[in-house]
């Protein structure tokens, strides 16, 4: 049986918006580095996007969405259907710590989740 | 997505919890794949087959992507076989006359999905339009991935609140 390579990475769509703010270290090294964009940072909210896979079904990703975000039906019916049909969708916008703590309990039900910093970095 | 015709909801939820109704050739096939699960997520790393059930969380930034599979890899390893000894247990067919609390309901459902997950990796279901060729082949490995989408279905089901 020949695996296949599932994940395929989410398209790089937003990376450019992180232009300038993501530190550029030429020669990587085991010492700390003070992160000074870290600081700058801190206060862009970041979100919580879910990325369509053709494997998880539409009733499944609906019943996650409700459960781990307490969305309506309705709610949690509308994001399923924007992560179907436009690719993905936004579910949670908070800060760093709460942004993993949804990634794992979506990684946990097997969903495409990943997080990135909201907004323009500028 | 292809259904079998069955009177009986294999997953429902009654008075006091829910029930599982399947034969126990279903039973035994489950706790089959269940093992086999295990034996993948406690085997290397890099096999492709489970890949996708470790998605990367920062596909942005190298370095805090390596810090959180650092930290969370191993949890994520220990919650799905926590559900997988869950459903192994509520599955065996000595056991088909006890009924399920919800925590193992929820550990069947993510455990089923997982499975189907690493099947649909092996039948190299990567998009849509290979998940309807997916639909239209005949093939042991298909028919296992339909009983385990009609399976999820029912159990989403019996969860949903009505």
């Amino acid at each position: 049986m020949v695996p296949a390579v599932l994940v395929r990475g989410p398209t790089p769509a937003a990376s450019s918006r992180h232009n300038g703010a993501v530190p550029i270290t030429l020669e990587p090294t085991e010492v700390m580095e003070p992160d000074i964009d870290e600081a700058v940072a801190i206060n862009r909210p970041w979100v919580v996007l879910v990325w369509n896979d053709p494997v998880n079904l539409m009733s499944y990703v609906t019943y996650v969405f409700q459960k781990l975000f307490g969305f309506s039906l309705e709610k949690a019916t509308e994001l399923m259907l924007d992560v179907h049909e436009k690719g993905r969708a936004v579910v949670a916008s908070c800060g760093r710590e709460e942004a993993e703590m949804h990634v794992f309990r979506l990684h946990e039900h097997s969903l495409w989740a990943t997080m990135e910093h909201d907004g323009p970095s500028s | 997505m292809a259904r079998r015709r069955k009177f009986v909801a294999p997953v429902e939820a009654v008075r006091g919890g829910w029930r599982i109704t399947l034969d126990d050739e279903e039973r035994n096939l489950l706790v089959r794949l269940m093992d086999e699960l295990r034996a993948l997520l406690t085997g290397p790393d890099d096999n492709e087959l489970i890949r996708r059930l470790f998605p990367v969380a920062y596909p942005d930034d190298d370095e805090k992507e390596a810090e959180y599979q650092r930290l969370m890899r191993e949890e994520l390893v220990a919650s799905r076989l926590a559900a997988l000894d869950s459903v192994t247990h509520t599955i065996d067919p000595a056991r088909s006359s006890e009924l399920l609390d919800e925590g193992e309901v929820i550990a069947f459902m993510q455990s089923i999905n997982a499975t189907r997950l690493v099947l649909g990796a092996m039948l190299g279901i990567t998009d849509d339009e290979s998940a309807d060729d997916a639909d239209a082949t005949d093939s042991p490995e298909h028919h296992l991935y339909d009983f385990l989408s009609w399976l999820l279905e029912w159990t989403v089901r019996s969860l949903s609140p009505t």
